[in-house]
Parts: structure tokens; C-alpha cells; sequence
């Protein structure tokens, strides 16, 4: 009951910022949310289920690709498109994960680097389907029982988005299957002598976060109300990574503090150094990893436990 | 037949490169599990070297390439020192050193960013943009320059390993750390001239095909796929899998370039494609490691 009224609250106060925004600002403040929400869906592949995968924004690309050749190529009605998106991030998930979990350490780094890049090259390619180099553009969400949801509400959805994910990542964390999933990172073999099904929990834990990412995608195509192959190159997906190391991987909060500060940064840092922030991120990522291998979240426990001391 | 002779020798080339960057993540990866995506930052920063000490400069070629090898030695070796090593002996999750090299991948590739800017920078090839015809043969001074100085890199590599008593320690220490550890063998010291030893060659790798493609900040990435692709083909395990895999890889490139009816850019996939297909079918790749001989 608690976490509801919580979840009630952040809805309604993450809501109310977008309603006193202005134009630049709710750019801004979407497109935070949504790292926030692909920073969260990364977290639980990479920091709790231990899968070193670089296809999280793939799948995000894949949903807002879907999205906009299901509605206005193929031309079904909306609801029938975002679950046919959501079907084929699965199907697609599935094809990935059920081979690649065969493979042991860095292979599934590699198997899924190599389908992020030929994700790219199939954008390149797709002619009028995908648009090309320069995607698809000139489109607009279509009405929702007759009414167009623009402006303030349209971050509505991105906030009830970002908080439904938390909230079926945080329940699937507290359950029998996130501790599975944390056995299977810490310890895979120690997992299977306790009875975890190993493939299983790799390949569901895959799955379910692509899914996610791809619906994530799907709201974000109506942000820019433009799609093309250079938004889902690899460059974000590293940034994602460097997000939830440097946030603090295997922690949610962790997640959203890493998603906040890195995406904020190049904002307060570019009159400075103007376009040369990845260069902060890399040293950073290096310094966390060297340093603080819990990230930011981990320094902030130290600190707690100290003043709690004192 | 001229023409496919042509591609012959223009798609050795490439796979000479290709199998140079695959030797330069096995010489890491043989000894230490790590995988190191900072591989192809280091062909990239060697190309800049050649930029500058070659084309800016103007030294000779081989005074040029021996200092530019020489600083991929010291850069390689301070790599390990400062974000590897540290790691290792904290003994951090094996993850670790991986995450730690890959935000040193964009370290690299920024820092030549912010040095020399977004525009690709000229690198001249070793006997100028001639041409060479033997027999039926031909192809640029280039290409066969590039042929010529992998296979002896990987005569040398083979003899390291198979006549060298350091070589037989790092095989040692591929097949069983502890065991390696406990008949004195010097992990560190092992460690250390895997990362020197494996700049080297990405090194090389970088300042052979910049000529045909100019330095470049964005340069190491596409190398790196290419390189662990070639890798992977031909097995993690032995130095001739680098060779055959890069070999293979390149060929299967350019032939469908120049004779499948596809769109030159939908080629750009034959390399993730073969990539994924040997993943799944043959993760071993086509040559099997060595096993420890009782």
C-alpha cells in the first residue's frame, strides 16, 4: 500500500515540473526521463544479472522504429501497434538471448555488439521502409479517443512510462527471480547447485529489460517525432554503460543518480569544453572502476554510515 | 581474371590488417582472459603517430615507424600499469579490467579528438602510391608491403611462442595461471609485455592501413570489430587462428562486395553477420587451443 501512495506522489510531482516548463526545458526534462528509464532496464541486465550486453539501445531503436513503420506503413490502429512493437522486441530478444546464452564471458559482449552495428547497417539500408540515412520524419502520435495528447501531458506518459518500469523492475528485483538473477551473476555454477535454472534466468532477465527498452523507444519516437540511425549508434549504448557504473551498478538508485548527473553534465560542461565531455565520461567511468567499484551510491552509503556513526 | 587476381591481393591485404588487430586481442587475451575493446584506440593513436612523424615531420619511413612502435610499446605498457594491474591485484571482479579498458577506449579516442580535430589527417604509405605487377599478379606497393611485414610479424610471434623460453611462459600461464604462478613464472612481468607486445601490433596495424584510409579519430572502432570478428573465425586459442580468421574475413567481405548483388553499403554486414554466425555455431572458432600435454 505504502509504495503505491509513493509511486502516487512521484507521479503526480514528476508530472507537475513538466507543466511549469518551458519549451527547451521539457526537451531537456523528457529526455532525461527517458535515460533514466533505459538506465534503469541497463542496470538490472548489466549490474544485477551480470550480462554484459551492448543491444539495450538497439532494442530502444527497434521500438521506436516499429512504432512508426506499424502506424504509419503498415497502418494499424495505435493500441495494436504498441503490442505488436512490444511482441517483436521480444521475439527479437529471444532470437538474441537463447543462442547467446550458450556463449560464456565476453562472447555475448561481442554477439551483441556485432547485432547493434548490423542494426545500424539494416537502417542504412532499409530504403523507404526505414528511411535511410536520414529516417523517418514528419509524423505526429495519433489522436487517443479522439483527443491529441501534446506539450505538459505528453510527459505525462513518458513519467507514467519511466515509473512503471521502475516499479516491474523493483518487484521482479524483490522476488525469487532477482535473487536468482544476483546468484547467476555472482556465481553461476554455486547457482545451478542450488537449483537455479542458469539459462533460463539469463534469458528472461534479457528479455524482459529489451522489452522494456523497446517500449521506452516507442514513447521516444513521439518526442522528437523523428527517428534515424545516428539516435541508436553505439556511442549511447556505451553511454548507458557509463551511466550505471558510474551511478552505481546492481542498485536502482544508483541507476537513476548516473542517468541524471551523466546527462546533465555535457549541459553544464559545454560552455567549458564545448563537445569534448566523453572525455570527462571515460575518465570517470576509469576512476569509478579503479576506485569506487560501487559508484556514486556506494560513496553515498559510506557517507551515511559515517554521520550514523558519529 | 585480372580483375579477381586484383581483388586477390587488395583482399590479403586487408585481411592481413585484419588478422594483426585479432593478434594484438589474442596476445592479451591468451594470457590474462581480458578482453581489451581499447584495441583498435591503439591502431588509431599509431596512425596519429605516422600522421605526425611521417607526414608532418617527414622523418623516414622505418625512423618513423620504429619511434611510432616504440611509443605503442610504452602506451601499452602504461595501460596495464595504470588500469589493469591495479585492478588484478585487488583482486577485482574479472569484469573489472574490461570496463576499465573500455573507458580508456574513449579516453584515447577524445583526447585525439581534442589534439587534431574531426577532419581525417593523410598518412603516406611506406614506397609512395606506386604499383606492382608480378606476372599476373598486381597490385599497390601498399598491399604488398602490408603482406609482407604481417607475415613476418607472425613468423616472429610463432617462434616467440614455440622457441622462446618467454614465449613457452606465456602459453604456460594461458593454459593454468596457478600452476604457471607456483613453477615461478612471473605473472606480472607476463602481463605487462602482453599489453606492450599487444600495442605493438594493433600499433602497426594502424599506421599499415592508414594510408588507405587516412588517420581518423573515429578509426579504431570499425578495426576492432573487424579484428575480434577475424578472432573469433579462427579460435581465440592459437596465433595461426588470427591469420586464417583475418584472411577468411577479409575474403568474404570483398568477394561479396564485388561480385554479390547486394548494396555495397548492406556488405558493410557480411563481417557481423559471419561474426554472429560463427558465435553460435563454432564459438571455439576453427582452430582448437592447446591443451596442457600431460
Amino acid at each position: 500500500m505504502r509504495q503505491w501512495i509513493v509511486l502516487a506522489i512521484a507521479a503526480l510531482v514528476l508530472s507537475a515540473i513538466g507543466f511549469a516548463l518551458g519549451a527547451y526545458q521539457t526537451d531537456v526534462y523528457r529526455k532525461l526521463l527517458l535515460w533514466i528509464t533505459l538506465a534503469l532496464g541497463y542496470n538490472f541486465l548489466f549490474g544485477i544479472s551480470g550480462q554484459v550486453a551492448f543491444s539495450h539501445f538497439t532494442f530502444y531503436g527497434i521500438g521506436a522504429y516499429a512504432i512508426v513503420i506499424l502506424l504509419f506503413q503498415v497502418g494499424l490502429p495505435l493500441p495494436l501497434a504498441v503490442l505488436v512493437g512490444i511482441a517483436l522486441c521480444v521475439v527479437l530478444a529471444l532470437i538474441v538471448a537463447i543462442p547467446a546464452t550458450r556463449l560464456e564471458g565476453f562472447y555475448l559482449a561481442l554477439a551483441t555488439l556485432a547485432f547493434a552495428q548490423l542494426f545500424i547497417v539494416v537502417l542504412n539500408e532499409g530504403g523507404a521502409v526505414t528511411g535511410a540515412a536520414g529516417g523517418l520524419a514528419n509524423y505526429r502520435l495519433p489522436d487517443v479517443f479522439g483527443m491529441r495528447v501534446t506539450g505538459p501531458w505528453y510527459t505525462v506518459v513518458i513519467v507514467l512510462l519511466l515509473l512503471s518500469t521502475w516499479t516491474i523492475l523493483w518487484r521482479l528485483d524483490r522476488s525469487y527471480f532477482g535473487r536468482a538473477c544476483r546468484a547467476v551473476r555472482d556465481d553461476p555454477e554455486a547457482a545451478r547447485a542450488m537449483g537455479v535454472n542458469v539459462a533460463h534466468t539469463k534469458i528472461i532477465a534479457y528479455t524482459v529489460t529489451s522489452a522494456l527498452a523497446g517500449m521506452a523507444g516507442m514513447v521516444y519516437a513521439f518526442v522528437d517525432n523523428t527517428v534515424n540511425p545516428l539516435i541508436f549508434g553505439l556511442e549511447n549504448v556505451f553511454l548507458l554503460l557509463f551511466m550505471v557504473i558510474v551511478g552505481g551498478s546492481g542498485r536502482h538508485a544508483g541507476a537513476v543518480v548516473g542517468a541524471v548527473l551523466l546527462y546533465l553534465l555535457p549541459l553544464v560542461l559545454s560552455p567549458l569544453i564545448g563537445h569534448h565531455h566523453a572525455l570527462v565520461f571515460g575518465v570517470f567511468m576509469v576512476v569509478v572502476v579503479l576506485f569506487q567499484p560501487k559508484g556514486l551510491i556506494g560513496l553515498w552509503d559510506m557517507l551515511r554510515k559515517r554521520g550514523g556513526r558519529a | 581474371m585480372n580483375d579477381f587476381l586484383e581483388l586477390l591481393v587488395g583482399a590479403t591485404a586487408s585481411g592481413c590488417v585484419y588478422a594483426l588487430v585479432a593478434l594484438s586481442y589474442l596476445l592479451i587475451t591468451r594470457p590474462t582472459g581480458v578482453i581489451n575493446f581499447a584495441v583498435g584506440e591503439w591502431s588509431m593513436l599509431a596512425a596519429f603517430g605516422g600522421f605526425v612523424l611521417l607526414s608532418r615531420l617527414s622523418l623516414p619511413y622505418p625512423v618513423g615507424m620504429v619511434l611510432v612502435l616504440g611509443g605503442m610499446f610504452l602506451i601499452g605498457w602504461a595501460t596495464e600499469r595504470l588500469t589493469v594491474r591495479p585492478l588484478l591485484e585487488k583482486g577485482a571482479p574479472a569484469l573489472a579490467p574490461i570496463l576499465a579498458l573500455l573507458g580508456m577506449l574513449v579516453v584515447f579516442r577524445e583526447v585525439v579528438s581534442l589534439g587534431f580535430g574531426p577532419d581525417p589527417q593523410p598518412v603516406p604509405p611506406s614506397f609512395g602510391f606506386g604499383r606492382l605487377e608480378l606476372g599476373l599478379i598486381a597490385g599497390s606497393y601498399q598491399s604488398f608491403f602490408i603482406i609482407a611485414v604481417t607475415l613476418s610479424v607472425f613468423a616472429l610471434t610463432w617462434y616467440f611462442f614455440e622457441r622462446t623460453l618467454a614465449g613457452k611462459s606465456f602459453e604456460a600461464v594461458a593454459i593454468d595461471r596457478r600452476a604457471a604462478a607456483l613453477m615461478g613464472i612471473n605473472l606480472r612481468r607476463v602481463t605487462s609485455l602482453a599489453f606492450a607486445g599487444s600495442a605493438v601490433v594493433a600499433g602497426l596495424a594502424g599506421v599499415l592501413v592508414s594510408p588507405n584510409v587516412s588517420a581518423h579519430y573515429l578509426m579504431g572502432l570499425p578495426l576492432a570489430i573487424q579484428g575480434f570478428t577475424a578472432l573469433v573465425i579462427g579460435g581465440v586459442g592459437r596465433v595461426e587462428g588470427a591469420l586464417l580468421g583475418g584472411l577468411i574475413l577479409a575474403f568474404a567481405e570483398q568477394f561479396t562486395v564485388r561480385y554479390a548483388p547486394v548494396p555495397p553499403g548492406l556488405a558493410m554486414g557480411v563481417p557481423l553477420v559471419l561474426l554472429i554466425v560463427f558465435l553460435l555455431l563454432k564459438p571455439t572458432g576453427l582452430l582448437r587451443a592447446r591443451e596442457a600435454r600431460p
